[in-house]
C-alpha cells in the first residue's frame, strides 16, 4: 500500500511534463482508454467465475450472483 | 447582462448628451446602435455559458456474448464430472443525456445458461442412465433403475437458468469537466439468488486535466434462496429417515457394490444435522484509482480495491466427499469401480457435506493499466494485477493487446493474450481429499492452484459520422471479439462477444 502511495505520488511530483490539451490527441485515441471496451465486460465476468480473483479492472470483484 | 444595463442607460441619457438634435436619423441610428449592441451582449452571455456536453446525444449499445466450456472437475459433483455450460448474455446499455452536466444510463441484460454441471444437482434419472451426453445403450441394458453419473447433464430442473439484471447509473459532471460523480442502484436475480446492490464514486482531473484521482464504493446486499443436492436435501425432508421419501425405493449401495440395511448404524447419512444457516451474502468494495499522463504517447493508471464480503459464501449446490467416510452409491454396482472415468454412465456417489467455507473474506487486488500510443496505427496496451486475500489465494494476471488500425483508422484489429496464476485457497482439496474433522472444506477447482493461457482476436469498425442509418439511429461501431481460454486443470472456454453502438440522430 505504501509503495502505490509512494508511486502515485512520484508521478504527481516529480516525473511528469504536463501535457497541454493540444498535444493530447495520441492520448484521447480511443485504443488508449485506460479502461475495457463494453463488450470486454463478459470476458472479464467469465474470469471472475473461473478463477480465484478478482478487482482492480474496473469489473466486478464480488456480490452481484451467486457465482463469486 | 451588465453590458445590457449599460445600453438602456446610454439610450435614456442619448438626449443628455445630444440635446440640439432630435431628428429621426439620429433616432435611428441610436435605435440601431442600441439593438446590435443588446443583440451582441445577449450572444456573449450564451458564448460564456457554452458548455461542451459531456454526452452529445442518446446512445444505445448492443453487447453480447455466447460462451462455451469444458472440463473434468465439476464442483457441483464434488470436483470430478462434466463442466459442460452454455451460456448467452443478450445486453442493452441506453445511455441518455439528461441536459449539458448529467448523463443517466440503464444497463439491462440477461445470462441464460445451461449446464451440466449444474443438472446434477438433481443427478437421478429413472430411465437407469443420464440423459444426454455420450450414454451408451449397452450400459442401460444391464441397469434399470434409478442411477445418475457425474460425466453428463442429467435432466433435472438445474441444468438451465436465466440470471436477469439491471444498473441504474445517475452521473454529474462539473462546468469544468473536472470533477464528477456518480450514484448507481441495482438489482439482479436468478433462481436461487437475488441480489440489491447501491453505491457511487467521485472523480477529479487536475494537473490540467494530466492526473485523475477516482474514488468508488459499492455495497451488495445478496441473498441466497439455498437450492441443496438433491440426495442430501431429501434425507432432511424425509426426517432423516432413508426408508421414507427419495430413498424409500431406492437401494444404496456400498463401496464393494452390495446394497445396505438402510436402518443399520453404517448407512449413509450427511455429515452434518443442518445445512445453510445464515442465506444473506453482503459485499463492500471501496476502489481507488489514480491515473497519469506521463508524455504525449503515454498514460498510466493504478488502482487497489479493498473488498470485504460477509454472509454465506460458500455455493450450497456443491457437494464434497470426505476421504475418512465410507462410500454409498446410486446405480449400476459394476460401475463403482470406474465411478472417476468418464465411461461411468450409471452410477452416482452420494454426498458426504455441502461445501462450507468461511462467513468472511477480505480480498486487495492492485491493478496496473500502461498504454502506449506507438504510431497513428498501432498501439500497446497492457495490464497487470497482483491479488491476494485472506483465504490463501495469491495471484498474477499480465495481459498485452496491440490495436492494429488500417483503413484510414476506420478499421482495427486486436490480437491479445492474457496469463493468469493463482495459488489454492487454504480450504481446497480435489475429490475425496477432504477430512470430515475440517471446519471448512472446498473441491471447487475455480480455488485450486492452476495457471490459465487467454488468446483471442478482436475487430472494431467505427464510423464517426455514424452515417448508416436504422430507425433513426446512426451506426457508430461494430465490435467482435473472439477468445479461448485454456485453464492448467483441462477446463477449456471459448467466447464469443460483440457489441454494436447506435447513437441518436
Amino acid at each position: 500500500m505504501k509503495s502505490i502511495l509512494f508511486l502515485s505520488l512520484l508521478f504527481v511530483f516529480t516525473s511528469c511534463k504536463v501535457v497541454k490539451p493540444y498535444d493530447m490527441v495520441n492520448i484521447n485515441d480511443p485504443d488508449m482508454l485506460l479502461a475495457n471496451k463494453k463488450c470486454e465486460r463478459f470476458e472479464t465476468n467469465f474470469q471472475i467465475y473461473r478463477e480465484g480473483a478478482s478487482g482492480a479492472n474496473g469489473g466486478k470483484s464480488g456480490g452481484g450472483c451467486g457465482c463469486n | 447582462m451588465a453590458e445590457n444595463r449599460a445600453v438602456v442607460v446610454a439610450v435614456i441619457n442619448k438626449k443628455n448628451m445630444f440635446p440640439m438634435t432630435n431628428d429621426k436619423f439620429t433616432n435611428r441610428i441610436w435605435l440601431t446602435v442600441s439593438l446590435l449592441t443588446v443583440g451582441l451582449g445577449f450572444g456573449q452571455t450564451e458564448n460564456n455559458e457554452y458548455k461542451k456536453r459531456v454526452l452529445e446525444t442518446a446512445e444505445i449499445d448492443y453487447v453480447m456474448s455466447y460462451y462455451t466450456q469444458d472440463g473434468s472437475h465439476a464442483s457441483v459433483t464434488g470436483g470430478i464430472g462434466t463442466e459442460k455450460l452454455e451460456d448467452i448474455t443478450p445486453t442493452f446499455i441506453i445511455a441518455l443525456p439528461l441536459n449539458s452536466d448529467d448523463v443517466l444510463t440503464i444497463d439491462a441484460g440477461i445470462s441464460a445458461y445451461s449446464s451440466a454441471s449444474s443438472s446434477n444437482l438433481d443427478p437421478f434419472d429413472a430411465s437407469g442412465a443420464s440423459g444426454g451426453g455420450h450414454d451408451d445403450d449397452d450400459d442401460r441394458a444391464v441397469y434399470a433403475g434409478v442411477s445418475g453419473t457425474p460425466w453428463a447433464a442429467s435432466s433435472g430442473a438445474s441444468a438451465q437458468d436465466v440470471w436477469s439484471g439491471v444498473t441504474i447509473n445517475f452521473s454529474h459532471s462539473s462546468d469544468d469537466r473536472d470533477f464528477s460523480w456518480n450514484a448507481q442502484a441495482s438489482f439482479a436475480n436468478e433462481y436461487d439468488y437475488t441480489s440489491i446492490g447501491f453505491g457511487g464514486g467521485l472523480s477529479q482531473q487536475f494537473n490540467e486535466k494530466n492526473t485523475s484521482i477516482s474514488l468508488t464504493g459499492l455495497v451488495f446486499l445478496d441473498n441466497w434462496n439455498p437450492k441443496y443436492p438433491t440426495e442430501i436435501d431429501s434425507y432432511f425432508e424425509a426426517g432423516s429417515n432413508l426408508n421414507n421419501g427419495f430413498f424409500g425405493p431406492i437401494d444404496i449401495l456400498n463401496q464393494s457394490g452390495n446394497i445396505i440395511n438402510k436402518n443399520g448404524p453404517n448407512a449413509w447419512q450427511p455429515h452434518v444435522d443442518q445445512l445453510i444457516t445464515d442465506t444473506a451474502r453482503r459485499t463492500f468494495t471501496g476502489a481507488l484509482s489514480f491515473s497519469q499522463i506521463l508524455s504525449k504517447n503515454l498514460q498510466l493508471l493504478l488502482s487497489v480495491d479493498l473488498v470485504r464480503q460477509q454472509g454465506w459464501l460458500a455455493n450450497p449446490m456443491q457437494r464434497v466427499y470426505f476421504s475418512d467416510k465410507p462410500n454409498f452409491y446410486v446405480g449400476n454396482p459394476s460401475s463403482i469401480p470406474n465411478y472417476t472415468s468418464p465411461k461411468n454412465r450409471d452410477v452416482f456417489q452420494l454426498g458426504d457435506d455441502i461445501e462450507r467455507l468461511p462467513s468472511a473474506r477480505t480480498k486487495l487486488p492492485f491493478g496496473a493499466r500502461l498504454n502506449y500510443y506507438i504510431t497513428s496505427s498501432l498501439a500497446v496496451r497492457t495490464y497487470f494485477r497482483y491479488y491476494q486475500d485472506d483465504w490463501g489465494l495469491v495471484s498474477q494476471t499480465a495481459s498485452i493487446e496491440l490495436p492494429v488500425k488500417f483503413g484510414f483508422g476506420k478499421y482495427t484489429l486486436y490480437p491479445n493474450y492474457r496469463y493468469y496464476t493463482q495459488t489454492a485457497a487454504d480450504y481446497f482439496a480435489p475429490y475425496e481429499g477432504h477430512l470430515s474433522t475440517s471446519n471448512f472444506y472446498t473441491s471447487d477447482y475455480d480455488l485450486s492452484a492452476f495457471s490459465s493461457h487467454q488468446i483471442g482476436l478482436g475487430f472494431n469498425y467505427t464510423d464517426v459520422f455514424a452515417k448508416m442509418k436504422f430507425l433513426g439511429f446512426g451506426l457508430k461501431s461494430v465490435d467482435l471479439r473472439y477468445n479461448y481460454y485454456d485453464r492448467s486443470d483441462g477446463l477449456t472456454a471459448n467466447i464469443t462477444s460483440m457489441g454494436i453502438k447506435f447513437v441518436m440522430d
